[in-house]
């Protein structure tokens, strides 16, 4: 039995001569809630349409749920919720009727999903309103609804935070986390708000210009993030003894480079210098380091260039 | 399949613009037989004076493509492209986990049973109401009585052969406005090959069409061979389409 939901080698989606997906090999786990982090027309929502099946790939091949997509892709989808860039509603129905027809297209039997899905999401209350004299953030409610309606095992989230308020963005966090928690929902979360996804994810994926550059756990983002001093002596072996047993440290990482990473003493850098030099060590370099997500996406993007 | 059509009818129950049609068809069926039940206008010549029908010679109206066209163009504008739209509703569909060409064939006959709502049963059963309201029921006899229920199982085949048509021209176009003209254009057009000498293949693939078969099928009188003819080119216009649009809206990538 596969452990992962999704799983992509060289997925590629052409449009002439531009490549909007470009070779991604992507892989969601079990039970993951994954931030798909990228700039505006980055690809994100091409992959997601042809993860969804609203479009076709140009190349590579794609397993959901452990099989084929060119095969089971109709069977995935039974048991995905999604919504693409905006929730797509009948705006003269009510919100119960534009759930009873998704119901319907389901075949999910019983209309009791209806009444939990529109409490699930606090929308029990809009009685015979009609969707078109919505606010943007109860639309958004809605359109997730419907992706909740048929239980899904996997949740896809385009921008879901578009035109919700601070309260209906933190509301949509704590949703997601409960059902991450409690039912083994597996989410793929899209966005280019990187502090939204940054408390909410467990694993990242950043897509620039149709490329996944880097696929990185919670944790190793953490530690790519975390605020440390980078420190190149002339003997690294020598460096590393002299700050575990001159200055009692031990929270540091010795580099492939020959670079360390000190997570300790970042307020007394002076002091750290001072032993090292002491010691008879060169310093060939010696800065504070340690990203936000921003700057780290802004890095590995080239920086510069958000819209 | 089956709760795709339940998904459709209950999407086609609460579609402003098919009870708005449904009310014009009505209205304007019910006005068009009164005025010529009392003589206040007058049309002769067609089938139904020769069966002894002449007060429901409004019926005329209803059946030719280029007037029954703007009711079930406008319909299948609001009913089937909007969904590809700026809402984009087609995407839950495609999401639901039904195969494309099921989606496709729910549209089509819940669409198709709408326009032949609109179209054909709205406009009959007003005239029938209307022969009784003025008291003029006394001329549906046996022998035009088998001629309406004939003609229009006949008609409804072709008209299904020809929802099959815009119902590509809907998903083709994904907007409602180019729908509706693009609709309108096709009949105008089929009625001029109709009325004016084209050329000798136009003119075989014509012949052979559900658009001469909309006038055939009216005939007082009607042969085995010219009744077998038309079921042919109904059933083989419906099939040959209704794939077509299939494989059309299988291959078509959703926005």
């Amino acid at each position: 039995m596969n452990d992962y939901i999704l799983k992509t080698q060289g997925l590629t989606k052409k449009y002439k001569n531009h490549h909007a997906v470009d070779q991604v090999d992507l892989t969601i786990r079990k039970g993951d809630i994954y931030g798909f982090i990228g700039q505006n027309g980055a690809g994100k929502s091409t992959m997601i349409r042809l993860v969804t099946g609203l479009a076709f790939p140009t190349g590579g091949t794609m397993e959901i749920f452990g099989r084929d997509a060119r095969t089971g892709l109709n069977e995935a989808q039974k048991r995905m919720g999604a919504i693409i860039e905006n929730p797509a509603l009948f705006p003269e129905m009510t919100a119960y009727e534009n759930l009873e027809v998704h119901r319907r297209q389901k075949g999910i039997p019983g209309r009791e999903c209806i009444d939990q899905t529109l409490e699930l999401v606090g929308l029990t209350d809009t009685g015979v309103k009609k969707v078109k004299n919505f606010s943007l953030g109860m639309k958004q409610r809605l359109g997730l609804a419907m992706a909740l309606l048929s239980d899904p095992e996997f949740l896809i989230l385009d921008e879901p935070t578009n035109g919700l308020d601070p309260i209906g963005i933190v509301e949509l966090r704590e949703l997601i986390r409960k059902l991450n928690r409690e039912k083994g929902l597996t989410v793929l979360i899209s966005s280019h708000i990187l502090g939204e996804l940054y408390q909410l994810a467990t694993t990242y994926g950043i897509i620039h210009e149709g490329k996944l550059l880097e696929e990185l756990t919670l944790k190793e983002l953490d530690e790519k993030c975390r605020q440390h001093l980078k420190i190149k002596v002339d003997d690294v072996t020598k460096g590393a003894t002299v700050l575990e047993s001159d200055l009692g440290l031990t929270d540091f990482e010795i580099m492939p480079d020959g670079t360390i990473n000190l997570y300790q003493h970042l307020d007394d850098v002076r002091r750290v210098s001072k032993t090292l030099t002491d010691n008879g060590l060169v310093i060939e370099h010696f800065a504070r380091a340690g990203d936000s997500l921003e700057s780290y996406f802004s890095k590995l993007v080239g920086g510069g260039r958000h819209e | 399949m089956n709760n795709l059509l339940k998904a459709e009818i209950f999407k086609m129950q609460r579609n402003r613009s098919f009870w708005m049609i449904f009310a014009i068809s009505a209205g304007l069926s019910a006005l068009m037989h009164y005025l010529i039940m009392v003589d206040w206008w007058k049309m002769d010549g067609t089938s139904f004076d020769a069966v002894g029908l002449g007060d429901m010679n409004a019926l005329s109206m209803f059946l030719v493509p280029v007037f029954f066209n703007l009711m079930i163009g406008t319909l299948a504008a609001f009913f089937i492209s909007t969904e590809f739209g700026a809402g984009g509703v087609i995407k839950n569909q495609i999401l639901s986990g039904r195969h494309r060409h099921l989606i496709y064939v729910s549209k089509y006959i819940v669409y198709t049973m709408g326009s032949v709502l609109i179209g054909v049963l709205v406009p009959l059963s007003t005239g029938v109401i209307m022969l009784a309201v003025t008291g003029n029921l006394e001329i549906l006899d046996g022998g035009n009585i088998v001629y309406l229920i004939r003609m229009h199982l006949l008609f409804i085949l072709q008209y299904a052969g020809y929802t099959a048509m815009v119902t590509l021209l809907a998903v083709l176009t994904e907007d409602s406005g180019k729908t509706i003209i693009f609709s309108v254009l096709f009949t105008i057009l089929m009625f001029v090959v109709g009325k004016v000498p084209v050329f000798n293949i136009v003119e075989i693939i014509y012949d052979h069409s559900i658009f001469q078969q909309f006038n055939l099928v009216m005939a007082p009188e009607m042969s085995a061979g010219m009744m077998t003819e038309a079921v042919i080119v109904g059933v083989l216009t419906i099939v040959v389409v209704a794939a077509v649009g299939c494989m059309v809206f299988g291959r078509k990538e959703i926005k």
